[in-house]
Protein backbone atom coordinates (compact mmCIF):
# COMPACT_ATOMS: atom_id res chain seq x y z
CA UNK A 1 0.00 0.00 0.00
CA UNK A 2 1.68 3.05 -1.62
CA UNK A 3 1.10 6.61 -0.81
CA UNK A 4 -0.94 8.57 2.12
CA UNK A 5 -4.03 7.19 3.16
CA UNK A 6 -6.33 7.75 5.85
CA UNK A 7 -9.29 5.53 7.31
CA UNK A 8 -12.32 6.14 6.20
CA UNK A 9 -16.37 4.17 6.16
CA UNK A 10 -16.34 2.14 3.16
CA UNK A 11 -19.46 -0.60 3.92
CA UNK A 12 -22.00 1.17 5.76
CA UNK A 13 -23.96 -0.81 8.80
CA UNK A 14 -26.66 -2.33 5.72
CA UNK A 15 -24.35 -3.46 3.74
CA UNK A 16 -22.53 -5.15 6.94
CA UNK A 17 -25.54 -7.07 8.33
CA UNK A 18 -26.92 -8.28 4.69
CA UNK A 19 -23.49 -9.94 4.55
CA UNK A 20 -22.87 -11.79 7.63
CA UNK A 21 -26.18 -12.68 7.81
CA UNK A 22 -26.38 -14.24 4.72
CA UNK A 23 -22.67 -16.08 5.40
CA UNK A 24 -24.52 -17.74 8.17
CA UNK A 25 -27.63 -18.43 6.45
CA UNK A 26 -25.76 -20.18 3.32
CA UNK A 27 -24.04 -22.42 5.67
CA UNK A 28 -27.03 -22.97 7.70
CA UNK A 29 -29.15 -23.92 4.99
CA UNK A 30 -26.76 -25.99 3.02
CA UNK A 31 -26.41 -28.21 6.82
CA UNK A 32 -30.08 -28.15 7.07
CA UNK A 33 -30.97 -29.34 3.83
CA UNK A 34 -28.23 -32.21 4.54
CA UNK A 35 -29.72 -33.21 7.78
CA UNK A 36 -32.88 -33.45 6.75
CA UNK A 37 -36.05 -34.34 8.53
CA UNK A 38 -36.89 -32.21 11.45
CA UNK A 39 -34.85 -29.68 10.33
CA UNK A 40 -36.38 -29.30 7.22
CA UNK A 41 -38.71 -26.31 8.41
CA UNK A 42 -35.44 -24.31 8.97
CA UNK A 43 -34.33 -25.42 5.84
CA UNK A 44 -37.41 -23.52 4.39
CA UNK A 45 -37.21 -20.44 7.04
CA UNK A 46 -33.95 -19.89 6.04
CA UNK A 47 -34.61 -19.80 2.28
CA UNK A 48 -37.21 -17.06 2.90
CA UNK A 49 -34.80 -15.39 4.55
CA UNK A 50 -31.85 -15.91 1.86
CA UNK A 51 -35.05 -14.35 -0.29
CA UNK A 52 -35.54 -11.41 1.72
CA UNK A 53 -32.01 -10.67 2.57
CA UNK A 54 -31.25 -11.35 -1.90
CA UNK A 55 -33.83 -8.56 -2.56
CA UNK A 56 -33.09 -6.15 -0.33
CA UNK A 57 -29.56 -6.00 -1.82
CA UNK A 58 -30.91 -5.44 -5.30
CA UNK A 59 -32.80 -2.86 -3.96
CA UNK A 60 -29.66 -1.86 -2.13
CA UNK A 61 -27.44 -2.08 -5.05
CA UNK A 62 -29.43 0.45 -6.15
CA UNK A 63 -30.38 2.86 -3.63
CA UNK A 64 -27.66 2.29 -1.12
CA UNK A 65 -24.77 3.58 -0.16
CA UNK A 66 -21.94 4.21 -2.98
CA UNK A 67 -19.74 1.08 -2.32
CA UNK A 68 -23.01 -1.37 -2.45
CA UNK A 69 -24.53 0.45 -5.95
CA UNK A 70 -24.36 -1.88 -8.98
CA UNK A 71 -23.57 1.27 -11.42
CA UNK A 72 -20.54 1.84 -9.44
CA UNK A 73 -18.61 -1.95 -9.02
CA UNK A 74 -20.05 -3.94 -12.17
CA UNK A 75 -17.41 -3.02 -14.45
CA UNK A 76 -16.52 -4.50 -17.97
CA UNK A 77 -14.60 -7.52 -18.79
CA UNK A 78 -11.62 -5.98 -19.81
CA UNK A 79 -11.55 -4.16 -16.82
CA UNK A 80 -12.15 -7.61 -14.64
CA UNK A 81 -8.68 -9.47 -16.81
CA UNK A 82 -6.97 -6.44 -15.99
CA UNK A 83 -7.76 -6.85 -12.27
CA UNK A 84 -6.97 -9.95 -12.41
CA UNK A 85 -3.84 -9.91 -14.09
CA UNK A 86 -2.81 -7.07 -11.41
CA UNK A 87 -3.59 -9.58 -8.43
CA UNK A 88 -1.86 -12.41 -9.66
CA UNK A 89 1.11 -10.18 -10.06
CA UNK A 90 0.70 -9.38 -6.55
CA UNK A 91 -0.09 -5.99 -6.92
CA UNK A 92 -3.39 -4.51 -5.56
CA UNK A 93 -4.20 -0.88 -5.74
CA UNK A 94 -6.15 0.17 -2.78
CA UNK A 95 -9.71 1.26 -3.80
CA UNK A 96 -13.09 1.73 -1.89
CA UNK A 97 -15.61 -0.91 -2.23
CA UNK A 98 -15.56 -4.09 -4.45
CA UNK A 99 -12.31 -4.45 -7.08
CA UNK A 100 -13.79 -4.93 -10.84
CA UNK A 101 -13.27 -8.85 -10.29
CA UNK A 102 -14.95 -8.93 -6.90
CA UNK A 103 -18.08 -7.15 -8.12
CA UNK A 104 -18.75 -10.03 -10.81
CA UNK A 105 -18.27 -12.53 -7.62
CA UNK A 106 -21.09 -10.51 -6.07
CA UNK A 107 -23.61 -10.78 -8.56
CA UNK A 108 -22.50 -14.37 -9.11
CA UNK A 109 -23.41 -15.14 -5.43
CA UNK A 110 -26.76 -13.24 -5.54
CA UNK A 111 -27.57 -14.61 -8.31
CA UNK A 112 -26.87 -17.89 -6.99
CA UNK A 113 -28.58 -17.66 -3.43
CA UNK A 114 -31.70 -16.38 -5.47
CA UNK A 115 -31.36 -19.05 -7.31
CA UNK A 116 -31.51 -21.90 -4.03
CA UNK A 117 -34.32 -19.68 -2.38
CA UNK A 118 -36.53 -19.43 -5.89
CA UNK A 119 -36.42 -22.94 -6.95
CA UNK A 120 -36.56 -24.20 -3.04
CA UNK A 121 -40.05 -22.54 -3.21
CA UNK A 122 -40.85 -24.84 -5.85
CA UNK A 123 -39.33 -27.90 -4.66
CA UNK A 124 -40.34 -31.49 -3.02
CA UNK A 125 -38.33 -33.48 -1.27
CA UNK A 126 -40.84 -36.21 -1.64
CA UNK A 127 -40.76 -37.47 2.00
CA UNK A 128 -42.41 -34.77 3.89
CA UNK A 129 -41.10 -31.48 2.74
CA UNK A 130 -42.61 -29.02 0.01
CA UNK A 131 -41.65 -25.62 -1.23
CA UNK A 132 -44.72 -23.57 -0.59
CA UNK A 133 -45.13 -22.82 -4.39
CA UNK A 134 -44.99 -26.68 -5.43
CA UNK A 135 -48.66 -26.29 -4.92
CA UNK A 136 -49.24 -23.74 -7.67
CA UNK A 137 -47.30 -25.49 -10.46
CA UNK A 138 -47.05 -28.76 -12.38
CA UNK A 139 -45.57 -31.92 -10.55
CA UNK A 140 -43.33 -32.02 -13.95
CA UNK A 141 -41.84 -27.81 -12.98
CA UNK A 142 -41.57 -29.37 -9.08
CA UNK A 143 -39.45 -32.51 -10.08
CA UNK A 144 -37.14 -29.87 -12.36
CA UNK A 145 -37.10 -27.51 -9.69
CA UNK A 146 -36.13 -30.20 -7.37
CA UNK A 147 -33.16 -31.48 -9.64
CA UNK A 148 -32.51 -28.17 -10.21
CA UNK A 149 -32.07 -27.21 -6.69
CA UNK A 150 -29.98 -30.02 -5.50
CA UNK A 151 -27.54 -29.08 -8.10
CA UNK A 152 -27.79 -25.47 -7.45
CA UNK A 153 -25.94 -26.19 -3.86
CA UNK A 154 -22.92 -27.62 -5.24
CA UNK A 155 -22.26 -24.03 -7.06
CA UNK A 156 -23.28 -21.88 -4.38
CA UNK A 157 -20.45 -24.41 -2.41
CA UNK A 158 -18.17 -23.48 -5.35
CA UNK A 159 -18.53 -19.56 -4.87
CA UNK A 160 -18.28 -19.62 -1.25
CA UNK A 161 -15.04 -21.32 -1.40
CA UNK A 162 -14.29 -19.66 -4.00
CA UNK A 163 -14.72 -16.32 -2.07
CA UNK A 164 -13.38 -17.40 1.19
CA UNK A 165 -10.19 -18.35 -0.71
CA UNK A 166 -9.99 -15.22 -2.59
CA UNK A 167 -9.89 -13.55 0.44
CA UNK A 168 -7.00 -15.70 1.90
CA UNK A 169 -5.17 -14.70 -1.02
CA UNK A 170 -5.77 -10.99 -0.25
CA UNK A 171 -4.28 -11.65 2.98
CA UNK A 172 -1.49 -13.56 2.67
CA UNK A 173 -0.11 -12.47 -0.96
CA UNK A 174 -1.13 -9.14 -1.19
CA UNK A 175 -0.76 -8.66 2.53
CA UNK A 176 -4.80 -6.76 2.22
CA UNK A 177 -7.31 -7.43 4.80
CA UNK A 178 -10.84 -7.54 3.77
CA UNK A 179 -12.55 -9.15 6.53
CA UNK A 180 -11.42 -6.10 8.98
CA UNK A 181 -13.30 -3.70 6.84
CA UNK A 182 -16.56 -6.04 6.40
CA UNK A 183 -16.66 -5.94 10.49
CA UNK A 184 -16.31 -2.74 11.11
CA UNK A 185 -17.12 -0.72 7.86
CA UNK A 186 -13.79 1.14 7.87
CA UNK A 187 -10.97 0.64 5.95
CA UNK A 188 -7.69 2.65 4.65
CA UNK A 189 -8.43 4.87 1.60
CA UNK A 190 -6.24 7.43 -0.51
CA UNK A 191 -5.89 10.84 0.33
CA UNK A 192 -6.64 11.91 -2.75
CA UNK A 193 -9.69 10.35 -3.44
CA UNK A 194 -13.12 11.44 -2.41
CA UNK A 195 -13.99 9.12 0.45
CA UNK A 196 -17.62 7.02 -0.75
CA UNK A 197 -20.59 8.64 -0.14
CA UNK A 198 -23.34 6.61 2.16
CA UNK A 199 -26.42 6.64 2.97
CA UNK A 200 -28.50 6.63 5.83
CA UNK A 201 -29.60 2.84 7.62
CA UNK A 202 -33.11 4.14 8.37
CA UNK A 203 -33.46 3.29 4.17
CA UNK A 204 -32.20 0.28 4.52
CA UNK A 205 -34.54 -0.29 7.30
CA UNK A 206 -37.96 0.74 5.09
CA UNK A 207 -36.42 -1.75 2.27
CA UNK A 208 -35.74 -4.94 4.08
CA UNK A 209 -39.40 -4.62 5.84
CA UNK A 210 -40.92 -4.63 2.41
CA UNK A 211 -38.92 -7.47 0.74
CA UNK A 212 -39.83 -9.36 3.98
CA UNK A 213 -43.16 -8.41 3.75
CA UNK A 214 -43.19 -9.06 0.02
CA UNK A 215 -41.60 -12.70 0.79
CA UNK A 216 -44.48 -13.03 3.33
CA UNK A 217 -46.98 -12.82 1.09
CA UNK A 218 -45.46 -15.01 -1.03
CA UNK A 219 -44.67 -18.08 1.12
CA UNK A 220 -47.87 -17.55 3.40
CA UNK A 221 -50.80 -15.45 1.95
CA UNK A 222 -50.07 -16.40 -2.03
CA UNK A 223 -50.26 -20.52 -1.80
CA UNK A 224 -53.71 -20.42 -0.15
CA UNK A 225 -55.35 -18.53 -2.14
CA UNK B 1 -33.60 -94.02 -17.00
CA UNK B 2 -31.59 -90.94 -15.87
CA UNK B 3 -33.99 -88.58 -17.91
CA UNK B 4 -36.38 -88.59 -14.58
CA UNK B 5 -34.21 -87.67 -12.21
CA UNK B 6 -32.92 -84.69 -14.27
CA UNK B 7 -36.23 -83.23 -14.76
CA UNK B 8 -37.01 -83.42 -11.30
CA UNK B 9 -33.72 -81.98 -10.60
CA UNK B 10 -34.54 -78.86 -13.07
CA UNK B 11 -37.92 -78.51 -11.63
CA UNK B 12 -36.49 -78.52 -8.40
CA UNK B 13 -34.08 -75.90 -9.37
CA UNK B 14 -36.71 -73.78 -10.89
CA UNK B 15 -38.93 -73.74 -8.54
CA UNK B 16 -36.26 -72.75 -5.62
CA UNK B 17 -35.04 -69.68 -8.15
CA UNK B 18 -39.00 -68.97 -7.85
CA UNK B 19 -38.85 -68.68 -4.34
CA UNK B 20 -35.75 -66.86 -4.31
CA UNK B 21 -37.49 -63.86 -5.69
CA UNK B 22 -40.14 -62.51 -5.12
CA UNK B 23 -43.23 -64.14 -7.77
CA UNK B 24 -44.33 -60.81 -9.15
CA UNK B 25 -41.00 -59.81 -9.84
CA UNK B 26 -40.60 -62.55 -12.22
CA UNK B 27 -43.58 -62.40 -14.29
CA UNK B 28 -43.56 -58.93 -14.89
CA UNK B 29 -42.13 -56.84 -17.74
CA UNK B 30 -39.57 -54.69 -16.76
CA UNK B 31 -42.10 -51.67 -17.77
CA UNK B 32 -44.71 -53.39 -15.40
CA UNK B 33 -42.54 -53.20 -12.35
CA UNK B 34 -40.97 -49.49 -12.75
CA UNK B 35 -44.76 -48.73 -13.11
CA UNK B 36 -46.10 -50.56 -10.06
CA UNK B 37 -42.75 -49.84 -7.52
CA UNK B 38 -43.78 -45.87 -8.62
CA UNK B 39 -47.70 -46.59 -8.25
CA UNK B 40 -46.99 -48.42 -4.81
CA UNK B 41 -44.50 -44.91 -3.61
CA UNK B 42 -47.53 -43.18 -5.06
CA UNK B 43 -49.58 -44.38 -2.22
CA UNK B 44 -47.08 -44.94 0.46
CA UNK B 45 -46.17 -41.23 -0.49
CA UNK B 46 -50.24 -39.94 -0.20
CA UNK B 47 -50.68 -41.79 3.39
CA UNK B 48 -47.22 -40.69 4.75
CA UNK B 49 -47.74 -37.27 3.38
CA UNK B 50 -51.21 -36.79 5.50
CA UNK B 51 -49.24 -38.04 8.53
CA UNK B 52 -46.51 -36.03 8.01
CA UNK B 53 -48.83 -32.37 7.48
CA UNK B 54 -50.00 -33.17 10.42
CA UNK B 55 -46.80 -33.72 12.38
CA UNK B 56 -46.01 -30.31 10.67
CA UNK B 57 -49.63 -28.84 11.97
CA UNK B 58 -50.08 -28.33 8.79
CA UNK B 59 -53.39 -30.13 8.66
CA UNK B 60 -55.13 -30.59 12.03
CA UNK B 61 -54.97 -33.87 13.65
CA UNK B 62 -57.52 -36.29 13.80
CA UNK B 63 -57.10 -39.00 14.88
CA UNK B 64 -59.56 -41.58 12.56
CA UNK B 65 -57.54 -40.49 9.53
CA UNK B 66 -54.24 -41.01 11.37
CA UNK B 67 -55.22 -44.21 12.32
CA UNK B 68 -56.59 -45.14 8.83
CA UNK B 69 -53.22 -43.74 7.08
CA UNK B 70 -51.12 -45.00 9.52
CA UNK B 71 -52.26 -48.08 9.57
CA UNK B 72 -52.82 -49.19 5.86
CA UNK B 73 -48.59 -48.07 5.34
CA UNK B 74 -47.26 -50.72 6.62
CA UNK B 75 -49.10 -53.31 3.85
CA UNK B 76 -47.89 -50.38 1.52
CA UNK B 77 -44.44 -50.58 2.75
CA UNK B 78 -44.41 -54.01 1.72
CA UNK B 79 -44.86 -53.61 -1.85
CA UNK B 80 -42.42 -51.46 -4.10
CA UNK B 81 -39.79 -53.60 -2.78
CA UNK B 82 -40.98 -56.66 -5.61
CA UNK B 83 -40.31 -54.56 -8.55
CA UNK B 84 -36.95 -53.94 -9.01
CA UNK B 85 -35.68 -56.84 -10.67
CA UNK B 86 -32.91 -56.98 -12.88
CA UNK B 87 -33.69 -55.32 -16.24
CA UNK B 88 -35.79 -52.26 -13.86
CA UNK B 89 -32.56 -50.42 -13.63
CA UNK B 90 -33.64 -48.17 -16.63
CA UNK B 91 -36.73 -47.56 -18.59
CA UNK B 92 -39.71 -44.62 -17.90
CA UNK B 93 -39.02 -42.02 -15.81
CA UNK B 94 -37.66 -43.98 -13.36
CA UNK B 95 -35.43 -42.14 -10.35
CA UNK B 96 -34.05 -45.62 -9.24
CA UNK B 97 -30.30 -45.44 -9.49
CA UNK B 98 -28.17 -48.23 -10.78
CA UNK B 99 -26.39 -48.30 -7.64
CA UNK B 100 -29.25 -50.38 -6.21
CA UNK B 101 -28.30 -53.34 -8.19
CA UNK B 102 -24.59 -52.86 -7.75
CA UNK B 103 -25.27 -52.90 -3.77
CA UNK B 104 -28.61 -54.96 -3.71
CA UNK B 105 -28.21 -56.17 0.24
CA UNK B 106 -27.53 -52.71 1.39
CA UNK B 107 -30.67 -51.84 -0.41
CA UNK B 108 -32.81 -54.54 0.72
CA UNK B 109 -31.42 -53.65 4.49
CA UNK B 110 -32.26 -50.30 4.02
CA UNK B 111 -36.01 -50.99 2.19
CA UNK B 112 -36.01 -52.95 5.77
CA UNK B 113 -35.80 -50.57 7.99
CA UNK B 114 -37.73 -48.68 6.50
CA UNK B 115 -40.81 -50.80 7.12
CA UNK B 116 -39.48 -51.23 10.30
CA UNK B 117 -39.83 -47.68 11.52
CA UNK B 118 -43.52 -47.80 9.20
CA UNK B 119 -44.40 -50.86 11.54
CA UNK B 120 -44.79 -48.57 14.44
CA UNK B 121 -46.86 -45.69 13.03
CA UNK B 122 -50.02 -47.60 13.51
CA UNK B 123 -49.14 -47.85 17.45
CA UNK B 124 -48.24 -43.85 16.92
CA UNK B 125 -51.01 -42.35 15.35
CA UNK B 126 -53.35 -42.86 18.34
CA UNK B 127 -51.98 -39.26 19.56
CA UNK B 128 -49.99 -36.26 18.01
CA UNK B 129 -47.24 -36.38 20.32
CA UNK B 130 -46.19 -39.72 19.46
CA UNK B 131 -46.89 -39.91 16.21
CA UNK B 132 -44.83 -36.37 15.68
CA UNK B 133 -41.83 -38.99 16.51
CA UNK B 134 -42.90 -41.57 14.44
CA UNK B 135 -43.10 -39.55 11.53
CA UNK B 136 -39.37 -38.18 12.62
CA UNK B 137 -38.19 -41.38 12.46
CA UNK B 138 -39.90 -42.23 9.76
CA UNK B 139 -38.62 -39.91 7.64
CA UNK B 140 -35.52 -40.39 8.63
CA UNK B 141 -35.55 -43.95 7.15
CA UNK B 142 -37.11 -42.38 3.74
CA UNK B 143 -34.15 -40.16 3.47
CA UNK B 144 -31.42 -42.36 3.78
CA UNK B 145 -32.60 -44.55 1.15
CA UNK B 146 -33.41 -41.37 -0.79
CA UNK B 147 -30.21 -39.65 -0.48
CA UNK B 148 -28.04 -43.04 -1.74
CA UNK B 149 -30.46 -44.65 -3.98
CA UNK B 150 -32.93 -42.24 -6.06
CA UNK B 151 -31.96 -39.64 -8.52
CA UNK B 152 -32.78 -35.65 -7.45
Amino acid sequence: MNGRARRVRVWDLPTRIFHWTLAVLVVFSFTTGKIGGDWMAWHLRSGYAVLTLVLFRIAWGFAGSETARFARFLRGPRAAFSHAREVLAGRHAIAAGHTPLGGWMIVAMLAAAAFQASTGLFSDDEIATQGPLAVKVSNAMVSRMSSLHAIGQWVMVTLAVLHVAAIAFYRWRLGVRLVGPMVTGWSAFPLAQEPPRMRPAWIALVLMCACALGVWWLVEIYPMR
Amino acid sequence: MKLMPRLAFAIAALALAATALPAAAQQLKPEDQIHLRQSTMALVGYNFGILAAMAQEKRPFEKAEAERAAEILPKLAALPGRFFGEGTEKGGNTKAKPEIWKNMDDFRKKLEAMQQQVAMLPQAAGDLASLKKQVSETGKACKSCHDDYRAK
